[in-house]
């Protein structure tokens, strides 16, 4: 039983089809890809479902329940936790703060209460003096702390857009590890867009490929990366 | 695009209606509205550029007409000059008063977030016109020019002819402010600066020298709005905060960086306030009209905005 | 680092509170046009750190000093239940037109607060029956009859008060939900920030706090008139002096209200007219110069002190 459904989403910007009728479906504990090319409209799929744009037609359904006209604020109090592609640290908070968010809001802790489970948090994910200013962390923390915010809202489906871009190889594989452990230990439904292969070969179940908004191909990345289309769209273009 | 002609559209459908009305009710109140549209749009134009092309809020422009009013009757009183004449050493005047002011306050104010540049200007808005408040005191000054008074009577209405000066000095402004902008190199530039100012530089702009001129030249725009102020209208040190908050309006209704519109949206401001003028006791409520106007766009725009993305 | 500076400035406060007590009536009238910038300044300070840049002071303070003005009237409630009643008024008046006006952001907000102030004063000039018009209207008498003791100790208490809010506020869970809406609005709502409840929230209280000193004040003179009533100087003074003190923390505002207070009353006595132009000054110099003000300044000082003392280097 798939937790996150999309039912033929469609986004129109003017005259552009930015997503153009996509079935999309997430199960828990499962890790599935999102790839294409630029300007597929990865992104734009991810802020419709997150609710920061409303669809020209078409519906989201979280278990079962209809969500497409949901305020984003509350879309993450019911579960859907997310990533950003361009980072964006609170730089008026410091570590810690920055991730005591989702405990306060989303899941209406007290102060202290969300302190304590913050620091939690982050000791998991491997973050320490989380006292300092988001200006004195390298993009590897940065990056934890961005996990660890979205962990905050105790989501049911976390969606990560381009987690790996900026990391060398070492930090990667860590990452990869770091949200396979959170995946399994906390059931998510992850979705994850990344531009790198090697990636989304070792960290997913399963991968969608869009393209000019539409879905052109989805299943194994094994068996997805040997389709003509997604080859003449996606991997021909670079290759 | 779409939007935009929905604005228009409503725009010229509501100056008909309210022509018609008036030319009916009240032709003298329709005439009025008309001149004090031109005097609306004359002093928002120079907003209009350094708001909508270059992107700098300035919360002092209504201030700087007034110190460049004051200016002009400064000069008038000491060498008994006509204002019209005062102009030309007063808008040379606030050419430079604009470069000083941008190039040792505004520019530092560019790159630091909106909040800074709206309270900078707040504060430069509050040295002007306590500045004036210290030096002249806050007595109304006025010249008196006999020109100023001539009429006309069509029909059985009769009004006064000098005030149509506005209107053609704000049809002058636009006409040239958009030839500048199409026409020249630094027209040009200004416009690449103010879409996308880290471009701009890697095509070989000097930036801050194009911020530093615009807003010159919107200063100098507006010494020459101080002196045409004055032939009619008594100034206070406060006087130009009202018009700061009318012209910011004007360009918000236009939409930023549309000048034309500006044009429209003043004659939607002017015949609405001469309108309610017109109703009996309706004088005092006239300062509100504009209120109204600007949250009735704003909302409109936010709300077709919606429509598509929030 | 920042207990020890609450504390600090928590014990100069309590002594600079009662000390006008024992000056006369003079330092009493000075101290409490302090007290009352000090709540302008806190409260304005409060909504500021959301992002949200407000210039309509002045017109909930007004609003404030008719409502209660009136209210003892027409109605002929007692004084303290006047001021309640303008605080609770403005709070929903700022509610409903915050409904409208918080949709917008950036310059489009301040520049409606900015037009608010004069909106209030025009609608109040022209209702003559009600208002007084442009001449206003008299209280029947002063709050606690004019003595002076007393009516600095309202001020007083008011003051703590709103104080003690502004530093509540800086720990609950407000603090983060606006630091965040003024960081990044959209990462904030991804973590469940309701913006605009927050923003109408956090509106509608700091202008009751302004309606709530402008009731006060009205209290003290003994009028209203929408020249006064509705003056610029109650948005510019408080700004200045929040920016001078340091943004977005409590002592700042306090530090810039007893500084720029006590400042001006000489100011006031040797330049009559046009010395209100030094706040213009104060804000264009600390916006180039000093953009955390006193208290920022400081903090960085005691930081880098400190991590000399460690041996770390400060960046």
């Amino acid at each position: 039983m798939s937790i996150l459904q999309t039912k033929k989403l469609t986004i129109k910007f003017g005259g552009l089809t930015a997503v153009n009728e996509v079935d999309f479906s997430l199960e828990s504990g499962h890790i599935v890809g999102i790839i294409g090319p630029n300007g597929a409209g990865k992104t734009t799929f991810i802020n419709l479902i997150a609710g920061l744009h409303t669809p020209t037609s078409g519906s989201v359904f979280l278990d079962g329940e209809d969500i497409t006209a949901m305020k984003p604020h509350k879309r993450a109090r019911i579960g859907i936790g997310r990533t950003f592609q361009l980072i964006h640290p609170l730089e008026n908070l410091s570590l810690v703060e920055n991730v005591m968010n989702g405990f306060l809001f989303a899941q209406d802790f007290s102060v202290p209460k969300a302190r304590k489970a913050a620091v939690l948090l982050c000791e998991e994910l491997g973050l320490s003096r989380l006292e300092r200013p988001t200006s004195q962390m390298n993009i590897l923390e940065i990056k934890k702390m961005e996990l660890a915010k979205a962990l905050a809202v105790n989501p049911k489906i976390l969606f990560l857009d381009e987690m790996m871009a900026g990391l060398n190889s070492d930090e990667s594989l860590e990452m990869i590890s770091l949200v396979q452990k959170v995946t399994r230990s906390k059931n998510l439904a992850v979705g994850v867009v990344e531009h790198v292969m090697g990636v989304i070969k070792q960290l997913t179940h399963s991968v969608v490929v869009l393209d000019g908004g539409e879905v052109i191909a989805q299943g194994k990345y094994e068996d997805v990366v040997k389709n003509e289309r997604v080859q003449s769209a996606y991997l021909g273009g670079g290759a | 695009m779409r939007q935009n002609k929905a604005v228009i559209g409503s725009a010229v459908g509501f100056i008909g209606v309210m022509i018609i009305i008036l030319l009916i009710a009240k032709p003298s109140a329709l005439i009025f509205g008309i001149q004090r549209a031109g005097l609306y749009a004359a002093i928002a134009l120079p907003m209009a550029l350094v708001l909508g092309i270059v992107h700098i809020v300035n919360l002092a422009h209504g201030e700087m007409m007034m110190i460049a009013a004051y200016l002009t009757y400064s000069i008038c009183v000491a060498f008994g000059l006509d204002p019209l004449v005062a102009m030309v050493p007063t808008a040379v005047i606030m050419f430079f008063v604009g470069m000083l002011l941008f190039r040792f306050t505004i520019r530092y104010a560019l790159k630091a977030p909106e909040l800074n540049q709206l309270i900078l200007t707040f504060g430069l808005a509050m040295v002007l016109s306590q500045g004036i408040n210290l030096l002249a005191t806050s007595q109304p000054r006025k010249l008196s020019v006999d020109y100023v008074t001539s009429s006309a009577t069509i029909g059985n209405v009769s009004f006064g002819t000098y005030d149509f000066i506005f209107l053609a000095v704000a049809v002058i402004f636009l006409t040239g402010l958009m030839l500048f902008l199409k026409k020249t190199r630094l027209g040009k530039a200004a416009m690449a600066v103010g879409q996308n100012p880290v471009g701009a530089q890697f095509v070989g702009i000097n930036v801050i020298s194009t911020y530093t001129i615009i807003f010159a030249i919107a200063s100098a725009m507006l010494g020459i709005m101080g002196a045409f102020f004055i032939t009619k209208m008594s100034i206070f040190p406060t006087v130009g905060g009202a018009y700061t908050m009318k012209s910011f309006c004007l360009v918000a209704m236009a939409g930023i960086g549309n000048l034309p519109m500006v044009l429209l949206s003043s004659l939607v401001l002017g015949i609405s306030e001469s309108a309610v003028q017109s109703i009996p006791g309706g004088t005092g409520w006239s300062p509100l009209v504009f209120f109204g106007l600007i949250i009735a766009v704003i909302l409109f725009r936010s709300y077709a905005k919606t429509a598509g993305v929030k | 680092m920042k207990k020890t500076l609450n504390r600090t400035f928590l014990i100069i406060g309590v002594l600079l509170l009662a000390a006008p007590l024992f000056m006369g009536p003079y330092a009493q009238s000075v101290a409490r046009s302090v007290l009352m910038y000090l709540m302008l300044a806190i409260s304005w300070n409060m909504l500021v750190s959301s992002g949200q840049l407000s210039f309509g002071i002045a017109g909930f303070f007004g609003l404030g000093g008719y409502a209660s003005t009136l209210a003892i009237v027409y109605l002929g409630m007692p004084p303290i239940l006047s001021l309640v009643f303008a605080f609770i008024l403005v709070g929903a008046a700022a509610w409903l037109l915050g409904l409208v006006a918080l949709r917008l952001r950036g310059m489009y907000f301040a520049i409606s607060t900015l037009a608010l102030a004069e909106i209030f004063r025009v609608i109040i000039h022209n209702w003559h029956g009600f208002t007084g018009g442009p001449n206003g209207k008299l209280l029947p008498k002063l709050i606690f009859d004019g003595a002076s003791v007393p009516t600095y100790l309202l001020m007083a208490v008011l003051a703590a008060g709103t104080i003690a809010f502004s530093m509540w506020f800086r720990r609950s869970k407000f603090h983060f939900a606006v630091t965040s809406i003024r960081d990044n609005e959209i990462a904030a709502m991804s973590t469940g920030i309701n913006i605009y409840k927050t923003l109408l929230m956090v509106f509608a209280v700091t202008s009751a706090v302004q309606g709530l000193v402008g009731a006060s004040f009205a209290n003290m003179y003994g009028f209203v008139t929408p020249e006064s009533s509705f003056n610029m100087n109650y948005t510019l003074l408080p700004l200045a002096m929040t920016l001078l003190g340091g943004l977005y923390t409590t002592w700042g505002p306090v530090l810039g209200a007893v500084l720029l207070g006590i400042v001006g009353e000489y100011l006031k006595l040797y330049i009559p007219y046009g010395h209100l132009i030094v706040y213009g000054i104060i804000i264009v110099l600390v916006i180039l110069f000093m953009p955390n003000g006193i208290v920022g300044l400081s903090g960085k000082l005691l930081n880098g002190f400190e991590a000399r003392k460690k041996g770390e280097v400060q960046l």
